[in-house]
């Protein structure tokens, strides 16, 4: 207390001359005008600027909540997307007919060093997420669901060698079947095109749609390279994947809603 | 003591009417209005109360504003140079800050020419800023300050002078 009483006296000039500034800048608000329309302009722009900052600190911390409401748009706006890409196909076939739905989900784990990777993402069967569902990202196929519980479900992964997808040429419809030989994560081969298609390094592939998981016209990658064996009657294609698997955060789960129906057919 | 303080209330009001009803109604060239009340300032005692003439100068600052209906300029620029010229004193006098009447006698005349321009200078640059405040008018700031203090300076000068002939 004494300290502070010494410090008070040690300091009272200043102190005087804070105070009277401060009575002086009332009194020059009051008389004039013009001051106070700066000062009133200075204050406006400083408590603006105030809020401003206030309202970025609380938009940062909801952030987690404005993520989730986007993903529930994009899970939205991704079905209006493979339902647009669906058209072209959608009025011959009945295979290609689109009824999927579409969630999303975090990955949880992600592997990609492995022959045979696996992912995990957080939500189960409380989230009606069943075996056989396919999963795609933004720019790309993620894999297959192949095991559920209860909050999580684990999906092979299209890194795996025992997986095969059917895929597409974008701009002549030639089938193949594409699938991961366990060198890169970006590079994955797709076999058994008919060497009577003619394709070329640059050509886009989507999802093929024959499948019970992806509709038809997701895209997948480019060909990087290929070659034409002479005895066979089928292309060995590389291809480049448009997406990066190893640093994906969120993906997409189809619900295909006509799997019983295809599957009747098929058994039969 | 006494009759110094005595001195110090008869300065305060002479120069504050002087200031109030003559020098401010001047107009020379138009704009020139020397500030000669700034003496009050200028030769209260270097080893004097800094407390009391912090009070004073505003006081005067004030009243000035009130007398010559200003917005309040004089009061911020006067309060800020009583605040501050103890620091101008031991910039221009160095060693000899202590010597009750420097600014008159004691000391050299760069000393002294230096502590009564810094002084007015100071003085001037805040009551312009603060009556105009604003960038657009920096110009006008600047010329206004410049000419203003060359005029108080030779008037202070001056009558400078003749406080030491009294002395």
């Amino acid at each position: 207390m004494r300290q502070l009483f010494n410090a008070l006296i040690n300091y009272k000039n200043t102190l005087i001359f804070i105070g009277l500034l401060a009575l002086s800048l009332v009194f020059l608000n009051s008389r004039s005008f013009y001051h106070q329309s700066i000062f009133s302009n200075a204050a406006l722009s400083f408590s603006s600027k105030f809020n401003l900052i206030r309202h970025n600190i609380s938009s940062y911390i909801n952030l987690a909540e404005s993520n989730k409401k986007l993903h529930l748009e994009n899970e939205k706006l991704k079905a209006l997307e493979l339902f647009k890409f669906a058209k072209p196909l959608h009025q011959n076939t009945l295979l290609d007919s689109f009824g999927f739905e579409v969630m999303s989900a975090r990955i949880v784990k992600n592997s990609y060093r492995g022959a045979r990777n696996y992912l995990i993402i957080d939500k189960g069967y409380k989230d009606s997420i069943e075996v056989e569902m396919g999963v795609i990202t933004s720019d790309g196929v993620v894999g297959i669901v192949n095991q559920v519980t209860a909050d999580f479900s684990s999906i092979l992964s299209v890194l795996h060698r025992d997986l095969k997808i059917n895929a597409r040429f974008k701009k002549n419809g030639a089938y193949g079947s594409l699938s991961w030989q366990g060198n890169h994560p970006k590079r994955m081969k797709l076999l058994d095109v008919s060497t009577l298609n003619p394709i070329a390094i640059g050509d886009t592939i989507v999802t093929g749609g024959m499948s019970y998981y992806f509709p038809y016209g997701i895209p997948i990658g480019t060909v990087l390279d290929f070659n034409k064996p002479d005895l066979e009657g089928y292309y060995d294609i590389d291809v480049e994947l448009f997406g990066n698997l190893t640093q994906k955060e969120f993906v997409y789960i189809l619900r295909n809603n006509q799997l019983s129906q295809l599957k009747q057919l098929n058994n039969e | 003591m006494n009759s110094d303080n005595l001195v110090s209330v008869f300065q305060f009001i002479l120069l504050l009417f002087l200031q109030a009803f003559l020098l401010s109604n001047m107009n020379f060239f138009g704009f020139i209005n020397p500030n000669l009340y700034l003496l009050f300032i200028i030769v209260y005692r270097l080893d004097g109360n800094t407390t009391l003439l912090i009070i004073l100068g505003f006081l005067l600052g004030l009243f000035l504003d009130l007398l010559t209906q200003g917005s309040g300029g004089h009061t911020i620029a006067t309060l800020t140079i009583a605040y501050l010229r103890p620091y101008i004193a031991k910039f221009s006098f160095g060693v000899n800050n202590d010597i009750p009447m420097g600014m008159l006698k004691g000391s050299l005349l760069s000393q002294r020419l230096l502590y009564l321009s810094m002084l007015i200078f100071v003085h001037h640059l805040i009551l312009f800023t603060v009556i105009y405040l604003s960038f657009e008018n920096i110009i006008t700031i600047i010329k206004n300050t410049f000419f203003t203090s060359v005029f108080t300076f030779l008037m202070a000068y001056f009558s400078m002078g003749l406080f030491k002939e009294k002395k």
